[in-house]
C-alpha cells in the first residue's frame, strides 16, 4: 500500500483527534473521585464474584459484537467509510486498554453521579475495549476476502439489500466471528483483574469480581487464595471452551467457503445441542425475528431515499448543503481540539513535574523490556508452530490449549513472580519481562499456527519430492510462507505487549511495590494518591505515539513487504 | 432472427498504477434471439468481460449495451449466469441456493419452493436438495449452478466457461444435457452466450462462434457453425472447423 499525502494528511488528523478526545476524558477524568469499596477477599465469595465477572464479560461482548459487525460492515463495504474506520481501528487497537482507565471512569460515573451503576458501566467500557477491535477487524477481513463470483453471482439472481447481508455477508463473517469471538474472550479474561479495581486519584473503587479478588489477593501476599481465585478462573475458562466454543466452532465450518483449510475437529456436542428443543426453539425464533425486521423493510445503512433526493437537488443547492455538513462537522473537530488544548494546557502549565524528564529514559527502557520478550516469544512460537502446524493431530491440541492459556491472567501470578524477584538482583526486570511475554506470546502463536497450516499441501508436497529437509525446507518453504502471519502476529503481539506493560513494571505485594524504570511504571505511579494529571496524560500521550510511530514506519512497512513477496496466490 | 442483444462499440479500460490497461477496445456484436452465441479466444482477451458487461454486472468504459433494442444501465435481469467456479454459498443447501434469486423477485416461500424443485428435477438432482455444495460432485454442482441460472426462468443464458473445472467425461455429459434444456420448448431460455477456450466446446455447441484476440481484446472474425445437431465430433467437417478456429486464435 502505498501511502499519498492526502492519506497521510488524512491520518495525522484523525489521530490528532482521538488523542485529543483522549486528552479531554483524561484531564476530566482526574478530577471525579468515585466511592470508595472495600471488597472482601474470602473463599466462600468466590462463586458470586465468578458470577458477576462472568456477566460483566457476557454484557461487554455483546456491546462488542453490535459494535464490531456494523463496523467491519460499513468498513467493508464502503469505500469512503473505509478511509476513515481502518486507520481509526488501528488506533484504537494500539491504545492500551488500561489507558482508557480514568477516560472512561469518569465519562461513566459522572454520567450516574457515582453510583455502582456508573463503576460498573466503566469497568465493562474497559472490558468492551479488550474484546471490540479484534472482533470488529475479523469481520472486516472476512467480508473482503469472499470471492468475487459470490457478489457477481448474487447480483446476476438480483440479490440485494437485506437478503444480501442475510444470505452472504452475515454468513461470511461466522467463522472469523466465533475465532475471534474466543481470542476475545481471553483478552478480556486477561485484562479483568484490571478492570475491576479502579483507582484514580486518591481513591479506589473495587467491583465484586474475579478480577478484584485476585488483585486483592496478591497484594495481601496470599498465596494460596490466590491459586484458588486462578483455578476458578481456568475451570470457568475450560468449560466455556468444552460446552460453548467448541461446538460453536464446529458449526462455524458450515460457513467456510471449501478453499479455506479448517483445523477443527467435529463436535459431539454439537449434535447434542441439535437434538435439544430449546437451541431448535432459539433458532426457529430469531430466524423468524430476522424475517420479520426484514419485511419491516428496515435500511439498516444510509438512508438511501436521503442520499437520493439529495443528489437529485440542483448543483447550487447540493454544494450549499454539502459545504455546510462540511463546516459543521470541521466546527466539532475543531472544537474538541481546542478544549483538548486547552485542558492540556492547564494539566500541563509548567512548571512540569519533574518525573516528565524520565519519560524518554523511561519509554527506551520499556521498549528494551518488549524487545527481550519478543525475542523470547519467537524463539519457542516458531519451533512449536513449525512442528504443530503441519501436524493436524497435534494443532487440535496445541490451538485450544493455548487458547485456555492465554485467558489466564499471567498478573495473577504476581505472587510467585515477586517472590522469586525479591530475593534476586535484577529480579523484578526479570518478572516484568516475564509478564510482557505473557501479554505478547499467544497472539504470536495463534497467527504462526494459522499461517504454517495454510501452506497450500502441494508446495509442502513439492518441497519433500525436491528433497528438501530440516533446516533447507524450513528456510525454502515454511519461512516466507509464514513471515505474513508472523508480522501480522508481531503487530497484535507488540499491542499486546504494550497493554501487560502497564501491569507489568510496577508490582503491589504484600504491601510493598516492587517497580522498574519504565512507562508503565511512571503511569502507575502517576495514579497513586494524590494523583498527577499532568504526569498521566504526558506518559500516556507520549506511549501512544510511539506506538503509533512503531506501527506506521515500521509494522506496516514490514507488512506491505512480506505480503507483497511472499503472499501465496492462486 | 431479430438481434436481443447489440454491443456497440464497447471499451473498457482499467486504471492501473502503471498506468491504463485495456481490456477491451470498441467491440460490436449482435447476439440473434434463439441462437448459441460461443465467445472464444486466447486467455486474458477479455471474454469473461464482455460477458459481464453484457449482464451489466460491471460497466463497458464507453459504448452502449442494448437488450431487445433498449439501452441497458444495470444488471439485466432477464439474463442468468452460470460461472466457472459455480459460486455456490458454501452454508446454503441446494433447494437454497436454487431459491435465492426467486426470493429477491419477491415470490412467495410456496412458489419458490415449487419454481426450485422443477429446476432441480430438470437438471437432474432430485433428491439432493437437502445437500450441502461441499457434499456434492463439481459435476453436480455445476448443475446446482444451472438450476440456479434457469430458476429465474431468464430469456438469455449466460455461460462463464462452464464446464473448464470438470473432468471431461462430466463436461461431454453436461454439453449434451445443456442442448437438450435449450431444445426444451417448456423452458424460456432460448438464447445462450457461452464463453470458453475450449474450441471443441465452441464447436459442439454453437451456432455461431466469435472469435477475440488480445491485448486489447477486439474481435477477429466471426463464424456460423451449420453442422446439424447432434454433432458428429469424430466427423471431418468438425475437425476443419475446429482446426479453422485454431488457426484464427494462434
Amino acid at each position: 500500500m502505498k501511502f499519498s499525502f492526502t492519506q497521510a494528511a488524512r491520518y495525522t488528523a484523525l489521530v490528532l483527534l482521538v488523542l485529543a478526545g483522549a486528552v479531554l476524558l483524561v484531564a476530566g477524568g482526574v478530577r471525579y473521585l468515585p466511592a470508595r469499596g472495600e471488597m472482601p477477599a474470602e473463599v466462600r465469595h468466590l462463586p458470586v464474584y465468578a458470577a458477576w465477572s462472568f456477566l460483566r464479560m457476557l454484557i461487554a461482548y455483546f456491546f462488542a459484537l453490535a459494535f464490531s459487525i456494523p463496523y467491519g460492515f460499513l468498513a467493508a463495504t464502503n469505500k469512503r467509510a473505509e478511509k476513515v474506520l481502518l486507520p481509526l481501528l488501528d488506533i484504537l487497537q494500539s491504545v492500551p486498554v488500561l489507558g482508557f482507565f480514568p477516560a472512561a471512569v469518569f465519562f461513566f460515573v459522572s454520567l450516574t453521579h457515582g453510583s455502582r451503576l456508573g463503576v460498573e458501566m466503566a469497568s465493562i467500557f474497559l472490558i468492551f475495549t479488550s474484546q471490540a477491535w479484534n472482533i470488529a477487524f475479523g469481520c472486516y477481513e472476512a467480508l473482503t476476502t469472499i470471492p468475487q463470483d459470490s457478489f457477481d453471482a448474487l447480483a446476476s439472481q438480483g440479490v440485494h439489500g437485506w437478503q444480501r447481508f442475510r444470505i452472504l455477508y452475515l454468513p461470511a463473517c461466522v467463522p472469523k466471528l466465533v475465532y475471534n469471538s474466543i481470542l476475545s474472550w481471553a483478552g478480556g479474561w486477561y485484562f479483568l483483574i484490571a478492570c475491576e479495581i479502579i483507582s484514580i486519584g486518591p481513591t479506589e473503587a473495587a467491583l465484586p469480581g474475579l478480577g478484584s479478588f485476585l488483585k486483592r489477593a496478591a497484594a495481601e501476599g496470599r498465596v494460596g487464595l490466590t491459586l484458588t481465585g486462578i483455578a476458578v478462573l481456568i475451570a470457568i475458562v475450560v468449560a466455556m471452551h468444552l460446552f460453548i466454543w467448541r461446538p460453536l466452532e464446529s458449526w462455524s465450518e458450515k460457513f467456510r467457503y471449501e478453499f479455506a483449510a479448517s483445523t477443527v475437529a467435529p463436535s459431539r456436542l454439537l449434535v447434542f445441542y441439535r437434538e435439544l428443543r430449546l437451541v431448535a426453539y432459539i433458532g426457529r425464533t430469531a430466524r423468524r425475528l430476522a424475517a420479520y425486521v426484514a419485511r419491516q423493510k428496515i435500511r439498516l445503512f444510509p438512508p438511501r431515499q436521503v442520499i437520493a433526493d439529495l443528489e437529485a437537488l440542483p448543483p447550487l443547492w447540493r454544494r450549499i448543503v454539502g459545504r455546510t455538513i462540511g463546516i459543521l462537522a470541521s466546527a466539532c473537530a475543531l472544537y474538541i481540539l481546542v478544549r483538548a488544548g486547552m485542558a492540556l494546557v492547564v494539566v500541563l502549565r509548567p512548571p512540569w513535574p519533574h518525573q516528565a524528564w524520565m519519560i524518554p529514559a523511561a519509554l527506551g527502557a520499556s521498549f528494551l523490556r518488549l524487545l527481550v520478550a519478543y525475542i523470547l516469544a519467537l524463539a519457542w512460537t516458531i519451533p512449536v508452530a513449525v512442528w504443530a502446524g503441519n501436524r493436524p493431530r497435534a494443532m487440535r491440541i496445541v490451538g485450544p490449549f493455548a487458547q485456555i492459556a492465554s485467558s489466564v491472567p499471567a498478573t495473577s501470578l504476581f505472587p510467585l513472580i515477586v517472590m522469586f524477584a525479591i530475593h534476586h538482583r535484577g529480579g523484578t526486570n526479570i518478572a516484568a519481562v516475564l509478564l510482557v511475554l505473557t501479554g505478547m506470546q499467544w497472539y504470536i502463536l495463534f497467527n504462526l499456527l494459522a499461517g504454517v497450516h495454510a501452506i497450500p499441501g502441494d508446495l509442502k508436497e513439492a518441497t519433500r519430492s525436491l528433497g528438501l529437509t530440516g533446516w533447507r525446507a524450513f528456510k525454502t518453504l515454511t519461512l516466507p510462507a509464514m513471515l505474513p502471519s508472523l508480522i501480522t502476529g508481531s503487530i497484535t503481539g507488540w499491542g499486546g505487549g504494550w497493554n501487560a506493560l502497564i501491569l507489568s513494571e510496577y508490582l503491589p505485594y504484600a504491601g510493598k511495590v516492587y517497580s522498574v524504570l519504565g512507562i508503565g511504571t511512571l503511569l502507575q505511579e502517576a495514579t497513586v494518591p494524590p494523583g498527577n494529571q499532568a504526569m498521566m496524560v504526558l506518559s500516556l500521550v507520549a506511549m501512544v505515539v510511539v506506538i503509533l510511530l512503531l506501527n506506521r514506519f515500521f509494522w506496516r512497512r514490514m507488512y506491505n513487504w512480506a505480503a507483497d513477496l511472499y503472499k501465496i496466490e492462486y | 432472427m431479430p438481434a436481443i442483444i447489440e454491443l456497440e462499440h464497447i471499451t473498457k479500460i482499467y486504471p492501473r498504477p502503471e498506468g491504463e490497461s485495456q481490456i477491451l477496445a470498441d467491440v460490436s456484436l449482435e447476439v440473434m434471439d434463439g441462437e448459441v452465441l460461443a465467445v472464444v479466444g486466447p486467455s486474458g482477451c477479455g471474454k469473461s468481460t464482455l460477458l459481464r458487461i453484457i449482464h451489466g454486472l460491471i460497466p463497458p468504459s464507453a459504448g452502449v449495451v442494448r437488450f431487445a433494442g433498449r439501452a441497458q444501465d444495470g444488471i439485466n435481469l432477464s439474463c442468468g449466469m452460470v460461472f466457472q467456479s459455480f459460486a455456490l454459498l458454501p452454508w446454503l443447501t441446494v433447494e437454497q441456493n436454487v431459491m435465492v434469486g426467486l426470493e429477491a423477485r419477491g415470490l412467495d416461500d410456496e412458489t419458490c419452493r415449487k419454481r426450485a424443485m422443477k429446476y432441480i428435477d430438470k437438471v437432474g438432482l432430485d433428491g439432493n436438495e437437502e445437500a450441502y455444495p461441499r457434499e456434492l460432485s463439481g459435476g453436480m454442482k455445476q448443475r446446482v449452478g444451472l438450476a440456479r441460472a434457469l430458476a429465474v426462468e431468464p430469456k438469455v443464458l449466460l455461460m462463464d466457461e462452464p464446464f473448464s473445472a470438470l473432468d471431461a467425461l462430466t463436461s461431454i455429459n453436461l454439453r449434451e444435457e445443456l442442448i437438450d434444456l435449450w431444445g426444451d420448448p417448456a423452458l424460456p431460455v432460448d438464447t445462450i452466450v457461452i464463453v470458453t477456450h475450449l474450441i471443441e466446446e465452441a464447436v459442439e455447441l454453437a451456432d455461431r462462434i466469435v472469435v477475440l484476440a488480445s491485448n486489447p481484446g477486439r474481435i477477429v472474425e466471426s463464424i456460423k457453425v451449420e453442422l446439424p445437431r447432434p454433432r458428429e465430433r469424430k466427423s471431418p467437417e468438425f475437425s476443419a472447423l475446429v482446426d479453422r478456429v485454431f488457426s484464427l486464435i494462434v
